[in-house]
């Protein structure tokens, strides 16, 4: 009796999750068809799963004019690891300072983080402190700085460190170590899962950005992937819903066509969907830290 | 020991960290440092040789849209820079800002105050009206006479009229077609075989026999195209010359109304008429399944499988344009009104100064510049001669194959009846454009711009509405007894009525300011 219920109830929540999974991969797997279609194809018949001639016509147009592109690709990368490693060191930096119970500050540093992650100055502050104030504006750092320290990461780390038995970092210390020294060659090595799970979380931030790049980035140069695709995207459509207003011309034949931005989708998720599979085992632990105290 | 070596380490790291901050805003001030600051260039020779040699040298910035990126924009704006600093001691920063985002950069950049010289606007994208209103730009009435005496002869008065906001002048318009005449866009290979004659074509229901002729032999064509935004706006001339003030609001006259009366559009007699026209149409197939749900045919434009659409800017030459965009097939222009001019038709595309400037005289004069020197106008429209077009006869160019510099968009930068043609376009079509532009029937309520200011809450409710009931109704999708009615009766509810009252007492107010 007992083992039909189990297999029941274990039919029924693979059945929903089979849905929702399959929700969320059809898109997915439609983009890709698309992306690999012939443009004249989908035009008239509409998206298929399987596309209907299989032609690499989209890729060729992207990869036509392929510096613009790799341009994008490059700074992307480098905004992505440079902002991980300078973020994910900084976070971990303020984290252990506040599970340190010796730390005189710890209420006052605990609720200024926590009071920035409840209120911020809103758009317009933001920018006129990054351009005016840093004159930031139009230069790689302003892609990288806005977001190294997330308050909720902190929170994050900050709970995983607070289980660090307070023996070993004393016991460090005794041997002669100094604080610097207890930090790198003692805790960080011991906080290997939550710094994974952070960093992997830091990474996506960057790699997602379009926000910073279209507020503040003029140059061409400094373009970054997921604002390119966002340009093609919005240029598209914001002359598709206002061309009726305009009596001067943009020329729509320069616009790629749906199979070349498909493939512009694909390029542009399509690193982080091979990178995340990499970090799983990392993140199942990571999931659960800071959530049980011992 | 272990104390000061760590005390040392501290301040080291502290240090470091706080160098490469202030490095990095430092080595990015230098390049901000330029930006509007009269910091004087190595031009100091040349201003002894300049033509005005009391002008102190000035940097201007320049923003506008361009919606591809150019690569050799900077050889560009070396080549402008020389004609720029020899005839007005200026250098021009150009900044061209890709156009989907263009409206949320500015409005952000004028939010916070930065600096900034010239910025190019319209009633379309990071609106003229409400920035004016709103202290954005400097008024350059009082500054024509002195520092662009050519530009203001250059305009007709109709245009500054047009221009005004309560009364005053903000900027200055690039001059190209300013009428909007409605019709037809028809492939010629279909008109063609199916025998349709143009001329009589003078209503929106005179086409639907040739529609049904497409629908019936052409089966893999759409008979006529419609997006989810419907044609009505597009077709208000044609049904009894009606024209919008508010475009959100969907409120306005009747042209040929001496008492410029403000009406509810949606309530109409004519929309109901277009609606029952749309409906029989989408029942009969001739009409896109998909409209009320697709945001724009171009691709299927560009594939030539639509026959005919309907446009509100049949300017001479839209034909070639056309052409382009549907993939090589030609096009029949019939038109269904007569050319007219409105403020929304005039204000397509101007360009303001900044509050901020520290230059506003200087940019003016550059402005003058631009839209009265031939070769200023064709460096910034097209590029090097030679190197990015070749020239065909003393008007006429053509851009080179994969030139590095070849935005297309005239339109953005200053006078397109001044810059040369290119190659396909021809002189009679300016003369026509000029023509009609003289000649077109003029709005009663020309120079009248509404400010939506006391009644946003009601327009935001009532887009909210637009957008829920605009789309099926429009497209011919719904059934028009019914949803009309409730269309009708949320719009009263969310407070349309509020609106004409506000927009009538706006135009009152001015017709009595400018007795008109």
């Amino acid at each position: 009796m007992r083992k039909k219920e189990r297999s029941i109830a274990r039919l029924l929540s693979h059945a929903v999750l089979v849905v929702v999974a399959a929700v969320m991969i059809y898109p997915l797997l439609l983009v890709v068809s698309i992306s690999f279609s012939e443009e004249a194809a989908v035009v008239k018949n509409g998206y298929r799963f399987i596309p209907e001639q299989f032609s690499l016509d989209g890729y060729a147009a992207v990869f036509k004019n392929p510096g613009i592109l790799l341009n994008a690709y490059s700074i992307t990368i480098l905004v992505t690891i440079l902002g991980t490693a300078a973020g994910l060191l900084l976070t971990a930096m303020i984290a252990y300072v506040m599970s340190r119970k010796e730390y005189r500050y710890r209420k006052a540093t605990t609720l200024f983080v926590v009071f920035t992650m409840l209120f911020n100055g809103g758009l317009v502050p933001f920018y006129i402190l990054i351009v005016k104030y840093l004159h930031l504006k139009d230069t790689l750092w302003v892609l990288i700085i806005p977001y190294l320290i997330n308050p909720f990461y902190v929170m994050i780390m900050k709970g995983f460190l607070d289980r660090m038995p307070a023996e070993v970092i004393e016991s460090a210390k005794i041997d002669g170590a100094s604080e610097y020294r207890a930090f790198f060659t003692i805790v960080l090595p011991l906080s290997t899962p939550a710094l994974a799970t952070v960093g992997l979380f830091i990474s996506f931030i960057y790699w997602n950005d379009w926000w910073l790049g279209l507020l503040f980035i003029d140059q061409d140069r400094l373009v970054p992937l997921q604002l390119l695709l966002y340009r093609t995207m919005n240029t598209i459509e914001f002359y598709a819903v206002n061309s009726q207003h305009l009596s001067g011309s943009v020329d729509v034949t320069k616009f790629p066509s749906l199979t070349t931005r498909m493939a512009l989708a694909v390029l542009g998720a399509g690193p982080m969907l091979f990178i995340f599979p990499f970090f799983q085992r990392y993140f199942v632990k990571g999931l659960t830290v800071g959530s049980l105290k011992e | 020991m272990g104390n000061q070596k760590r005390r040392g380490m501290q301040a080291v790291l502290a240090a470091s960290l706080g160098l490469t901050l202030v490095l990095s805003a430092c080595s990015s001030d230098n390049k901000n440092n330029a930006e509007g600051n009269n910091k004087p260039v190595n031009s100091s020779q040349t201003a002894a040789e300049s033509q005005s040699p009391k002008l102190e040298p000035a940097e201007l910035t320049w923003y506008y849209p361009q919606w591809s990126t150019q690569p050799e924009t900077k050889e560009v704006e070396e080549a402008i820079n020389k004609i720029t600093k020899e005839k007005i001691n200026a250098t021009i920063k150009l900044m061209p800002t890709d156009g989907g985002s263009y409206e949320q950069k500015l409005n952000t950049m004028v939010a916070a105050n930065e600096e900034f010289d010239i910025a190019w606007t319209s009633f379309w994208m990071f609106n003229y009206a409400q920035n004016a209103r709103r202290g954005a730009f400097v008024e350059l009435g009082p500054l024509l006479e002195k520092n662009a005496p050519e530009l203001q002869k250059l305009l007709p008065d109709l245009v500054w009229e047009a221009l005004k906001v309560d009364g005053k002048i903000y900027s200055i318009l690039n001059y190209q077609t300013i009428t909007n005449k409605e019709g037809f866009l028809i492939q010629k290979r279909f008109a063609d075989k199916y025998g349709l004659d143009p001329s009589a074509i003078k209503s929106i229901k005179d086409i639907e026999p040739f529609l049904e002729k497409i629908k019936e032999n052409e089966p893999d064509i759409i008979p006529f195209g419609m997006t989810r935004g419907g044609n009505f706006e597009n077709m208000k001339t044609t049904y009894n010359n009606i024209e919008y003030i508010s475009n959100e609001a969907i409120v306005g006259i009747y042209r040929d109304d001496a008492g410029a009366k403000v009406m509810d559009v949606i309530q109409s007699p004519e929309y109901k008429e277009y609606l029952n026209l749309m409906h029989e149409w989408y029942a009969k197939g001739l009409i896109n399944k998909d409209a009320p749900t697709v945001k724009a045919l171009d691709d299927r434009k560009k594939a030539g499988q639509i026959a005919v659409s309907f446009h509100n800017v049949l300017k001479p030459g839209r034909e070639v344009e056309e052409k382009n965009a549907s993939g090589g097939q030609d096009i029949v222009l019939v038109p269904t009104s007569e050319p007219f001019v409105g403020t929304n038709t005039i204000i397509q595309s101007m360009q303001a100064i900044s509050q901020t400037s520290k230059n506003p005289e200087r940019a003016l004069m550059f402005l003058n510049l631009l839209n009265t020197d031939k070769e200023l106008l064709n460096l910034v429209s097209y590029g090097i001669e030679g190197k990015h077009y070749t020239r065909i006869s003393d008007d006429t160019i053509k851009m080179n194959e994969n030139s590095g510099y070849n935005p297309n968009i005239t339109w953005v930068f200053g006078n397109t009846f001044l810059a040369d043609m290119q190659e396909g376009q021809d002189a009679t079509v300016r003369e026509l454009t000029l023509k009609e532009n003289e000649e077109a029937k003029s709005s009663p309520i020309l120079g009248f711009t509404f400010d939506p200011e006391p009644v946003q809450t009601e327009i935001a409710n009532i887009q909210a509405v637009n957008d829920e009931y605009g789309p099926p109704l429009n497209t011919g999708a719904a059934d028009v007894e019914q949803k009309l009615a409730e269309y009708i009766e949320k719009r009263k509810k969310a407070g349309i009525e509020k609106v004409v009252a506000e927009v009538q007492k706006q135009l009152d107010a001015w017709k009595q300011k400018t007795g008109k």
